[in-house]
């Protein structure tokens, strides 16, 4: 299968059905069958790294490589470095940022937004925005492009999360930024961005504090 | 209908009321909003009374129905006249980035937009997605728009616009070949300007809200230093095929230079006449060696001479060759000759032996010529030259070197790390005080006379203005005088014939987009024609008059044709 079609859903679901690693080696650039599928490959794996290290796993889980069908020797080295990183971390939920139970339910989360358009429509510009530019001519590097989608990466972990909390019930802000551990202000910019989007709505008033609920056919999904 | 026209700034409740109201008095109605949709901002959450909408709800409908009012939003007021009691506006409208007549209002862009911005309709409270509604009260109406701001404060801020962002980011990529592509796409001094640049950039850069700003002078100065000391030979790319006109160029400096460079770059061939006998201009003989070492510069200019450019040196226009000669035998004429003469103190006994000015105190250090003066010496001023003067006249062996300031410290033009280091290496300063009067015997200097200051008032300049203490004169005793108060222009070498328009500062007046004077065919950029500047704005305004060379001869062509 060329590296190309490895979506980053498909390695996310790897750790969530209790993989502890996930190698990809494709074809040296230059040398792809479709051109450029290695180069879109490179970008998917990355995304999916960055993703699900943000939620918490250990970088040393997810690699990409490459090597070509002669050379079996460097296929050997490869698998047997990345083989020994894993085993020297153990079974999931060791050396990664949180323990095996909380990492799975981030790890679904992460699946969720590596299957939302967001992410995937800015993966497939990146090759066309640090070459031809976007519509008003400006070449970014690869550096801005992951930069963008670090924060795209932040906010996307961040609504989603949110929106699991206000699907189950009506939360204030200041108790939804206790439970996600964020800080609160950001919270709030983060409900106010959903409400304007139409998916979260006022349940009411207790107190002082605002309770919103998810709202709409996407309170399940998400 | 009365026929008067009224304009109204602002399509807030208050604006569109007023709108309304006069278009009901029979008036014809403009209505000029800078953001994408009426209604103003959001009431702030204080001022909202309980169970009443944060959302100001003006009566548009009415408003748009209305036959004498026409509605400009997204649009601001960019030039107002007045004339016989009549206004007249020049409006500029951004561009809409969305077809109205196409969008349905679906929301279907705000829900998969990925990049947020805070949401300034809501003072910043919440975040907004980059394409959205300004005021979802008014939105019903589709007026969606996408933000996108304009080039980066750094980019801006840089008089020659260089592309900070991309350059920057390609160094932290490691790609420093690509990144120098990107500096030299608008500047062909990389090397020069990361040494001597005072970088108004980093004083803009908002990075400096949070920490400090980002070091981008630094950055500029490492990939260029990274090519040289990696003994990389740098691309010169130039049209295979010239064009038979070739252009003349007075002045080998910064100005000059980029000139040359950039009409090389649109196939032209220049010839660069140079009075001195080394090119560079200010560069080579105005900036001290260890700011901006010779070879680093030569290495630079050599750069920019493989591009097919003539440089003769040690060639004066109006002694070694006229200047109708050039105007004859080229296509175009381009004077960047810089500010060479130092401004006089006017002041008693500045005739006197061992008093000169900064300038040509600096040009002699750096020719390499024997300084003739020995003892104390007094520089005034307080610009970079004068920082310049003082460092040089310390490495030249001076016993003593008194600056002397008649501001305080705050108010010196010269870059602050220019003067920390001066005084770290021993420069005596002297604060609030200004010269009165040279004193001497025979002929030769002993002392200076000096008043002492305090500040007054903001002049026009914003700085506070020093005002005299009344009997507070003394004598600092010092053998030589730098007197380094700025620079003008020595333009003498043009024919009065030729009927250039020349300020009262003694430089030219130029079109500010060609860069052509009054005269077609002469253009002018650098010092010479903005005064004494810092350097990225000569070789800035020096690119810009190659693009109006490059037209000028073009549309010649054309006429000829």
């Amino acid at each position: 299968m060329c590296t190309g079609r490895v979506d980053p859903t498909m390695i996310a679901e790897a750790f969530i059905n209790d993989a502890d690693g996930v190698m990809v080696v494709g074809c040296h650039f230059g040398d792809c069958h479709y051109i450029t599928g290695n180069v879109q490959g490179q970008i998917k794996v990355g995304l999916a790294e960055r993703v699900l290290t943000y939620v918490g796993l250990s970088p040393k889980r997810v690699s990409f490589d490459q090597c070509s069908s002669a050379e079996g020797e460097r296929f050997v080295k490869l698998v047997t470095d990345f083989n020994q990183g894993v085993r020297e971390l153990g079974p999931l939920g060791n050396g990664d940022g949180l323990p095996a139970p909380e990492l799975k339910e981030k790890l679904s989360i992460a699946k969720t937004i590596l299957a939302k358009e967001k992410l995937r429509w800015v993966v497939g510009k990146f090759t066309v925005f640090v070459t031809e530019g976007n519509k008003y001519g400006e070449v970014f590097t690869d550096h801005e492009m992951w930069r963008t989608l670090d924060t795209i990466v932040m906010d996307e972990v961040a609504t989603h999360q949110i929106m699991r909390e206000l699907g189950q019930e009506a939360v204030a802000v200041k108790d939804l930024a206790a439970r996600l551990k964020l800080p609160a202000p950001d919270v709030l910019r983060y409900v106010l961005a959903l409400q304007r989007r139409e998916l979260v709505d006022l349940d009411g008033v207790e107190g002082n504090s605002p309770r919103y609920k998810a709202v709409g056919p996407t309170a399940q999904v998400a | 209908m009365s026929g008067k026209r009224v304009i109204v700034f602002g399509g807030d409740a208050a604006g569109v009321a007023a709108a309304l109201q006069q278009a009901e008095a029979g008036m014809q109605v403009t209505l000029v909003e800078p953001s994408p949709s009426l209604g103003g901002e959001c009431l702030p959450q204080t001022r909202i009374i309980d169970g009443d909408s944060p959302f100001l709800q003006p009566d548009l409908e009415a408003l748009r129905s209305h036959p004498n009012i026409e509605v400009i939003t997204n649009a601001q007021v960019v030039k107002t006249k007045s004339a016989n009691g009549k206004y007249s506006f020049q409006i500029r409208r951004s561009t809409p980035r969305v077809d109205m007549e196409k969008c349905n209002d679906c929301k279907e862009c705000i829900r998969v937009c990925p990049i947020h911005m805070y949401d300034d309709f809501n003072e910043g409270v919440g975040f907004r997605t980059a394409i959205d509604y300004f005021n979802p009260e008014t939105a019903k109406s589709g007026e969606y728009n996408i933000f996108k701001e304009d080039m980066p404060i750094c980019q801006a801020t840089c008089p020659a616009n260089l592309n900070i962002r991309s350059y920057a980011a390609l160094i932290a990529d490691g790609k420093y070949a690509e990144s120098l592509a990107v500096i030299r796409q608008r500047l062909p001094f990389a090397l020069s300007i990361g040494r001597v640049c005072p970088h108004p950039c980093e004083d803009a850069c908002n990075r400096g809200y949070v920490d400090e700003p980002i070091a981008i002078c630094g950055l500029k100065r490492f990939v260029a230093d990274y090519e040289m000391h990696n003994d990389i030979d740098p691309p010169v790319e130039v049209p295979e095929q010239f064009h038979p006109e070739k252009v003349a160029i007075i002045g080998g400096g910064p100005a000059g230079l980029s000139c040359a460079f950039f009409l090389a770059k649109a196939g032209y061939k220049s010839v660069v006449f140079e009075a001195m006998p080394e090119p560079g201009g200010m560069f080579r003989y105005g900036i001290p060696e260890y700011r901006l070492p010779t070879e680093t510069l030569m290495r630079e200019i050599n750069w920019i001479l493989a591009h097919g450019v003539e440089l003769r040196c040690d060639t004066r226009i109006g002694k070694d060759i006229s200047f109708d000669e050039l105007q004859r035998d080229y296509a175009a004429v381009f004077i960047g000759v810089g500010a060479w003469t130092g401004m006089t103190l006017r002041i008693p006994g500045e005739d006197m032996e061992g008093v000169i000015d900064g300038v040509r105190f600096l040009r002699d250090a750096n020719m390499g010529k024997k300084i003739d003066m020995e003892g104390r010496v007094i520089i005034i001023g307080g610009g970079n030259v004068a920082m310049d003067a003082a460092r040089v006249s310390w490495r030249e062996g001076f016993d003593e070197v008194h600056v002397v300031y008649r501001r305080t410290r705050k108010e010196m033009p010269a870059s602050p790390w220019e003067i920390d280091a001066a005084e770290d290496e021993g420069v005596n300063f002297q604060f609030l005080v200004a010269p009165v009067e040279v004193i001497g015997k025979k002929g030769r200097m002993t002392g200076l006379k000096c008043l002492k200051m305090e500040l007054g008032e903001p002049d026009a300049s914003g700085r506070r203005r020093p005002v005299p203490i009344e009997g507070s004169e003394f004598v600092i005793e010092a053998e030589n005088l730098i007197a380094a108060i700025g620079q003008r222009p020595d333009i003498k070498f043009v024919p009065d014939a030729t009927e250039l328009e020349i300020t009262r500062w003694n430089t030219f007046a130029v079109d500010q987009e060609t860069f052509q004077t009054n005269v077609p065919g002469i253009f002018s950029a650098g010092d010479v024609e903005t005064g004494p500047d810092i350097a990225i704005r000569a070789c800035a305004n020096g690119r810009k008059a190659a693009f109006g060379i490059v037209r000028h001869i073009e549309a010649k062509r054309r006429e000829a044709a």
